[in-house]
C-alpha cells in the first residue's frame, strides 16, 4: 500500500498526495507505520558502512567503528529517526492554531512521514560512506523532499497554496532547528564522552 | 492642515544606491576569497590578493558598506515617515553620507595594503576610526533631534531599534578602539592580553547583537508590515522583547574566547546569557512571522514577501543555533572550524542581506516615484539567494564537523591522528560546493541590481511632502 504512495510521489505528487488525504480521511489507510519500516533503511546502510565499508578522511587507512559501538549508534539513530517524523507531525498538528486549519494528528504525522520518504530511501547510501559523494547525492534528494513538503501541504491541509506557502517555510524552519539540535546533540554526546569505538 | 514640508529623500536615495554598489563589491570580494580557500593559487602570489588581506576588506565590504549604508537608508527613511517630521540638520545628514563613503574608500585602500590594528571587525586604524566617531556622532545628532520634532505622540518601535543600535555601536566602537598611536598609521590596543581579548568580543559579538540585528530588526519592523499591508502582529511582544534582547545581548561576548585565558566564571556567564538570549530572538522572529502569516493572500502577487519570510525564518534558525554553540561541550568541537563561518553566513546572508534586499525592493521604486520593473526577476532573484544560502550553510555544516573531529581524533598511544594539512586537504569539496554558493548568491544580488536599475533609470528623484498626521490612533 504504502509502496504505491511512495512510487506516486515520485511520478505524479500532487494526485498521489491527494489519494493519501483522501485515504487518512476515510479512515481506511494503514496509517503511518511504514516509518518504522523506511527508518532502518538509513539505520542499517549505516551499520554496514561505518563497520564493514568504512571511510576516509583525507589520507590513510579507511576508518571503521568496532560492531558493538555501531550496533548502540543504529539504534540511537533509528530511534532518533522516528522521534523525528513524529515531532515533526506533531508541530505540524500544534502550528495549525496559527495558519486556521487544524487537522487531526495522525494526517499530520502522514504528511511528515511521506515527506521524509526520499530521505529514508537515498539513506541507504550511507552503506558507502564517502562524504562528498553522498553530498552529491543527497542535495538533489533534500530539494525533491523540500518539494514534496511545499506541494504537499496545501494538498494535505486543504488550504489555498499561498498559505500553504507559509505553513510549509514554518515547518521547514522547524525542520533546520531539529536538524541544528541533533548537530548539537552529538557533538554534547561526543564531548561528553559517548562517542564511537574505532577499529584500530 | 496642511503641511507643504517635504522628507528628505536625497540621503536616504545616496544610502539606498550605495547598498547596492557596496552589496555587489563585497560579495564579489567574498566569491574571490572563497575561492582562494579552494584553489590557492588564485592570490597569484600578489600580496595584496592573498587571504589574510581580502578577507577584512569582505567583512568590512559586507557589514559596514552594504549593511551600513542600508542601515542609514532604512532609519533615515523609517524616521522621518514615522514621526512625520523632515531629517534634522540637513548638512549633518549629508556628511554622514560623504563622511560615511569616505570611510569604506579608505578601508579599501588600507586593508589590501595590510595597515590594520587585527581586531576583527574593527581593523582601520585610528585615523579612520576618528573619522568614524565624527560620522557616527553626527548620526546620532541626525537621527534623535529628528524624533525630539516628532509630530506624533509616541515613538514607533522601529525607531527604538535604530536609536538603541545608534548609542551601542557609538559606545562599542568607542571602547574597543581606544589605542595608543606610535605613528600615523600604526597604533597599539590600549587593553593588553585577555582583557584585550575580552574588550574585543565584547564589541565583537555586538557588532553582530547591535548593528547587525538591532539595527535590521528595525528595519524588519516597518518594512515588513507595509509590505504585508498590516500592523504588527503585537506591540506588547516588540517592545517586551526589544528590552530583554538590549539587556541580554550584551553579555554574550564570552562565548567567542570559551577554554582561553579568560577566566571560567566570565566563560560560563557568557554562555548563560547566550542561552538566555535564544527567547527575545525568537520572540522577533515570532512577531515577523506573524505579522507576514496574515498576508498570505498577497504572496501570489509580491515576491518581496517571500524573501522577507525566508529572512525571518533565517533570523529564527540562526539564533537557534548561536545559543547551541555557545554550549561549552559544543564549542570544544565547533570552535575554530568552518560550522562558525556557516553560522555566520546563515544570518548574514539568510537575515541580514534578504531583510535589507527585501527593503531595498520597497524603497528604492518608491524614492524615484516608480514601480518595481519585473517581479519575476525577484523570484529569479529568490531562488538563486536560497539555493546559494542552503549550498553555503549546508557544505559548511559538514566541513566544520569533519574538522572538529579530524582536529580532536587521538590514537592509542596519545598522538594525532591527522596532521592539521590532512585537515585542509580533507576540505576542498566543500571549499568548491561553499564557493558554488556565495556564487550563486552573487548572481542573485546581481539580478536586483539589473531590476532595481531598470526601475529607476530613466525616472527623477521625487519629493513627497509629509502628511498631516492623524488627530488620534
Amino acid at each position: 500500500m504504502f509502496i504505491q504512495h511512495i512510487i506516486g510521489l515520485f511520478t505524479n505528487p500532487a494526485v498521489e498526495w491527494e489519494k493519501i488525504r483522501d485515504q487518512q480521511k476515510s479512515g481506511g489507510g494503514s496509517g503511518v507505520g511504514f516509518v518504522f519500516i523506511l527508518a532502518a533503511i538509513p539505520a542499517i546502510a549505516g551499520y554496514i558502512g561505518t563497520t564493514q565499508v568504512g571511510w576516509r578522511i583525507g589520507v590513510g587507512d579507511p576508518i571503521r567503528i568496532t560492531g558493538e559501538s555501531a550496533i548502540s549508534i543504529a539504534i540511537i539513530y533509528y530511534l532518533a529517526l522516528i522521534i523525528g517524523v513524529f515531532s515533526i507531525g506533531w508541530v505540524i498538528h500544534l502550528m495549525g492554531k496559527a495558519y486556521e486549519v487544524i487537522k487531526p494528528l495522525p494526517l499530520c504525522i502522514a504528511l511528515a512521514a511521506y515527506t521524509a520518504t526520499p530521505l529514508f530511501l537515498i539513506g541507504i547510501m550511507q552503506v558507502y560512506p564517502v562524504l562528498w559523494l553522498n553530498m552529491l547525492l543527497g542535495l538533489p534528494v533534500l530539494a525533491y523532499t523540500v518539494y514534496l513538503l511545499y506541494s504537499g501541504l496545501p494538498i494535505m491541509m486543504e488550504i489555498p497554496p499561498e498559505r500553504g506557502f507559509l505553513y510549509s517555510s514554518a515547518v521547514l524552519a522547524v525542520g533546520l532547528v531539529a536538524l541544528v539540535s541533533l548537530l548539537a546533540m552529538t557533538a554534547l554526546l561526543w564531548g561528553m564522552g559517548l562517542q564511537p569505538v574505532f577499529t584500530s | 492642515m496642511t503641511n507643504n514640508e517635504t522628507y528628505n529623500y536625497k540621503v536616504v536615495r545616496q544610502f539606498a544606491i550605495m547598498t547596492i554598489v557596496w552589496g555587489i563589491v563585497g560579495m564579489l570580494v567574498g566569491v574571490v576569497i572563497a575561492a582562494q580557500l579552494a584553489w590557492p593559487a588564485l592570490n597569484f602570489d600578489v600580496p595584496w590578493l592573498t587571504f589574510g588581506r581580502l578577507r577584512p576588506l569582505h567583512t568590512n565590504a559586507v557589514i559596514f558598506a552594504f549593511g551600513g549604508c542600508a542601515l542609514f537608508a532604512c532609519s533615515y527613511y523609517v524616521v522621518q515617515h514615522t514621526c512625520h517630521a523632515r531629517l534634522a540638520f540637513p548638512a549633518l545628514a549629508a556628511f554622514t553620507f560623504w563622511g560615511w563613503q569616505l570611510v569604506i574608500v579608505l578601508a579599501a585602500i588600507t586593508l589590501p595594503l595590510g595597515i590594520t590594528t587585527s581586531k576583527e571587525y574593527a581593523e582601520l586604524e585610528w585615523p579612520i576610526d576618528i573619522l568614524i566617531t565624527l560620522v557616527w556622532v553626527s548620526y546620532a545628532l541626525v537621527f534623535f533631534a529628528t524624533i525630539i520634532k516628532r509630530k506624533i505622540p509616541h515613538i514607533y518601535v522601529a525607531n527604538w531599534f535604530f536609536g538603541a543600535f545608534i548609542i551601542t555601536v557609538a559606545i562599542l566602537h568607542l571602547f574597543n578602539s581606544a589605542a595608543l598611536p606610535v605613528s600615523f598609521l600604526k597604533s597599539y590596543s590600549a587593553y593588553a592580553g585577555v582583557q584585550d581579548a575580552m574588550v574585543q568580543w565584547w564589541y565583537g559579538h555586538n557588532a553582530v547583537g547591535f548593528f547587525l540585528t538591532a539595527g535590521f530588526l528595525g528595519i524588519m519592523y516597518y518594512f515588513v508590515p507595509k509590505q504585508a499591508g498590516r500592523p504588527v502582529y503585537s506591540y506588547r511582544l516588540s517592545v517586551v522583547h526589544f528590552w530583554a534582547l538590549v539587556f541580554t545581548y550584551i553579555w554574550a561576548g564570552p562565548h567567542h574566547l570559551h577554554y582561553t585565558a579568560l577566566p571560567d566564571w566570565a566563560q560560563s556567564l557568557g554562555m548563560i546569557m547566550s542561552l538566555i538570549l535564544l527567547a527575545p530572538s525568537w520572540g522577533g522572529m515570532i512577531n515577523g512571522i506573524m505579522t507576514l502569516s496574515g498576508a498570505w493572500h498577497k504572496l501570489r502577487t509580491d515576491p518581496v514577501l517571500r524573501l522577507l519570510i525566508v529572512s525571518i525564518s533565517f533570523y529564527g534558525m540562526s539564533t537557534f543555533e548561536g545559543p547551541m554553540m555557545s554550549i561549552k561541550t559544543v564549542n570544544a568541537l565547533s570552535h575554530y572550524t568552518d560550522w562558525t563561518i556557516g553560522h555566520v553566513h546563515s544570518g548574514a546572508l539568510g537575515w541580514v542581506a534578504l531583510v535589507s534586499m527585501g527593503a531595498m525592493y520597497y524603497l528604492i521604486p518608491r524614492l524615484f516615484g516608480r514601480e518595481l520593473y519585473s517581479l519575476k526577476l525577484v523570484e529569479v532573484h529568490f531562488w538563486t539567494a536560497t539555493i546559494g544560502i542552503v549550498l553555503y550553510i549546508a557544505s559548511m555544516w559538514v566541513a566544520g564537523i569533519m574538522q572538529g573531529l579530524m582536529w580532536r581524533a587521538v590514537n592509542a598511544d596519545g598522538t594525532l591522528t591527522y596532521s592539521f594539512v590532512e585537515s585542509v586537504q580533507a576540505m576542498h569539496p566543500y571549499y568548491i560546493v561553499r564557493t558554488l554558493g556565495g556564487a550563486f548568491f552573487l548572481l542573485g544580488t546581481l539580478v536586483m541590481a539589473y531590476n532595481l536599475w531598470r526601475s529607476i533609470s530613466d525616472a527623477r528623484p521625487v519629493e513627497v511632502e509629509i502628511p498631516a498626521p492623524a488627530s488620534a490612533h
